[in-house]
């Protein structure tokens, strides 16, 4: 696994030089974490004295005694499902570039003309993506955990986060949902014969998390701990399907003959 | 010793059949030239010596070992030099090669020793820390080069190796790959530059998605279909050639002005009956020379009977 470890090495170098794959992200990171959260938790107060906003409040939680606290609640819920973005979009944007590339600047051949296994070219290639979507998930939930309770304690007088339903998708959902998509990356990657078509299909397999935000969104289901830990359990039984066929699609000769060579 | 043994060879791409049942040993220290048209699967067959890809049938020994079961050991003394062979171009030469040595089984002193070696032997040594995409395309060749050999391998599988060089750094090539025999590495020379192919090649092997012919090259020179005589007249060649016309088992395959070159089949009955024709004629004979046939007018030959077949 040592020659696992200097592909990472060497990779991740090139991803973290790589204005293209940084700059999407700190934006959307700078958005989920900071503007929004600010935005929901500073208005609250006026959108309380909007008369829709009460009676959505009234219609979805009853009588409640502290109407700022439950919008807040709702709010971040809200938001939530939004931050799966991150993990689900960093995996997209590295693995297929970090495939693609190799084979676009024929430098592919050579590297499978040394002794590194297979096996530990696509630990390498995978951890070079997923490493950095745990990092920036984790790194963006501080921010927002940060941003989200220094806010609420000085205009509420309470910390609200970090919670149970913020934990599991932290560290359980996000890590999960970040492996399966690198593997998809992967799979999508051995079929491409470019980077631009490998993106294109990347940004289609995204496309689960934007239907469940349209689903919250649209009000038909709000995620809570039992949706999370299903969500999980179903994500978890997938992985080794996922693994199973990236390790079989991401062969030597596969991904040899198969990508059409510059020549 | 041998290094190298293929034995009935096939590689089929779904219906396109890259090598057809091809056979060959190569020996330890030897400079194998493997030559052949575009898609005749030279490259198919550098790509199933380096274990890159599987052959459809066929058995493989390298080493004394069976490449299909011992890929790793296979990868780690083999150094290959590919025909379009790439860089990490936003990262310097110098790395380029630690990167590609870290994956050998060598020590850190040694690994570096051999960069350094490389480097300064190709003359890259002063640009070492220039990224690897600021170099010209021979730069990059020489670059590409020295990686194959990093690792000291037993075995250089190299395809096109002095493609986009210079003509001096071309030459400076051809003698490294000529020193390597001192050093007991066998190599596995695939060009399309005949010369180059005949000046250092020990055998060479002219494939067709099947072989056509393995031999060396004064084999190839002595077979009877290349045995060839110039002869120069005191005046022009077209005039007595005629009268050649029938002479047993002799063609003429030239004349430019008062020389004609003729392939003869079986000179030690054609050539006396060829000087008696000619001096009966009353021909102005100034030499009658054997003249070995290139190794470029060889293959040409075998290839355009392949094609007639």
């Amino acid at each position: 696994m040592k020659k696992a470890g200097i592909i990472f090495k060497k990779e991740i170098k090139e991803v973290i030089r790589n204005k293209n794959i940084w700059l999407p992200i700190l934006i959307i990171t700078a958005i989920f974490s900071i503007a929004i959260p600010l935005f929901i938790i500073l208005g609250s107060s006026s959108l309380l004295s909007d008369e829709d906003t009460m009676n959505f409040i009234n219609k979805m939680f009853g009588h409640v005694d502290d109407p700022i606290r439950v919008l807040i609640g709702f709010a971040l819920n809200q938001l939530l499902i939004f931050l799966l973005i991150l993990p689900a979009m960093v995996p997209s944007l590295i693995a297929p570039s970090s495939v693609i590339m190799e084979k676009e600047n024929n430098t592919l051949e050579p590297l499978l003309a040394t002794p590194v296994k297979t096996s530990e070219l696509l630990l390498g290639k995978s951890l070079t993506a997923w490493v950095p979507a745990f990092f920036i998930s984790t790194i963006s939930f501080i921010i927002l955990t940060i941003v989200v309770d220094i806010a609420a304690f000085i205009k509420l007088d309470y910390a609200p986060l970090p919670n149970i339903e913020w934990i599991i998708v932290a560290f359980l959902l996000s890590p999960i949902l970040s492996f399966i998509l690198t593997m998809a990356s992967i799979i999508v990657s051995s079929r491409s014969t470019d980077i631009r078509s490998a993106q294109g299909i990347g940004a289609v397999i995204i496309f689960p998390i934007y239907l469940i935000i349209g689903l919250q969104l649209a009000g038909l289901f709000l995620l809570n701990i039992t949706y999370l830990l299903i969500g999980c359990l179903v994500l978890l039984a997938i992985c080794p399907l996922v693994l199973k066929l990236a390790v079989k699609v991401f062969d030597r000769e596969n991904i040899l003959t198969r990508w059409k060579m510059k020549g | 010793m041998l290094m190298i043994t293929i034995e009935n060879l096939t590689k089929k791409f779904g219906d396109n059949t890259a090598v057809e049942d091809i056979s060959f040993d190569i020996n330890e220290s030897e400079i194998f030239g493997f030559l052949g048209p575009n898609g005749a699967g030279k490259t198919t067959t550098i790509r199933i010596l380096s274990t890159l890809i599987s052959p459809t049938s066929g058995k493989i020994t390298i080493d004394n070992r069976d490449s299909l079961s011992n890929g790793e050991y296979v990868r780690s003394i083999t150094g290959l030099l590919t025909e379009s062979p790439g860089m990490y171009e936003k990262i310097s030469a110098y790395d380029n090669l630690e990167y590609y040595s870290s994956f050998y089984n060598i020590p850190v002193s040694t690994r570096k020793n051999n960069i350094e070696k490389y480097l300064k032997m190709f003359d890259l040594w002063d640009r070492k820390d220039d990224l690897a995409g600021t170099y010209s395309k021979g730069m990059k060749q020489k670059l590409a080069l020295s990686r194959a050999l990093i690792h000291e391998p037993k075995i250089l599988l190299l395809d096109e190796p002095t493609a986009g060089l210079d003509p001096e750094s071309a030459h400076m090539v051809r003698i490294f790959i000529e020193s390597l025999k001192k050093e007991r590495t066998t190599v596995f020379l695939c060009t399309h530059n005949l010369e180059e192919a005949s000046n250092l090649s020990d055998r060479v092997c002219i494939i067709k998605k099947r072989i056509i012919r393995i031999a060396t090259l004064s084999e190839l020179q002595n077979n009877d279909k290349n045995k060839r005589a110039e002869i120069v007249f005191t005046d022009d060649a077209d005039r007595y050639i005629r009268l050649l016309e029938g002479t047993f088992g002799v063609k003429v395959i030239h004349t430019e002005k008062n020389i004609a070159i003729l392939v003869i089949e079986k000179p030690e009955i054609s050539n006396p009956l060829i000087i008696k024709k000619l001096i009966d004629s009353g021909a102005g004979i100034l030499y009658f020379n054997e003249v070995k046939a290139t190794l470029e007018e060889i293959y040409l030959d075998l290839i355009k009977d392949e094609n007639t077949k």
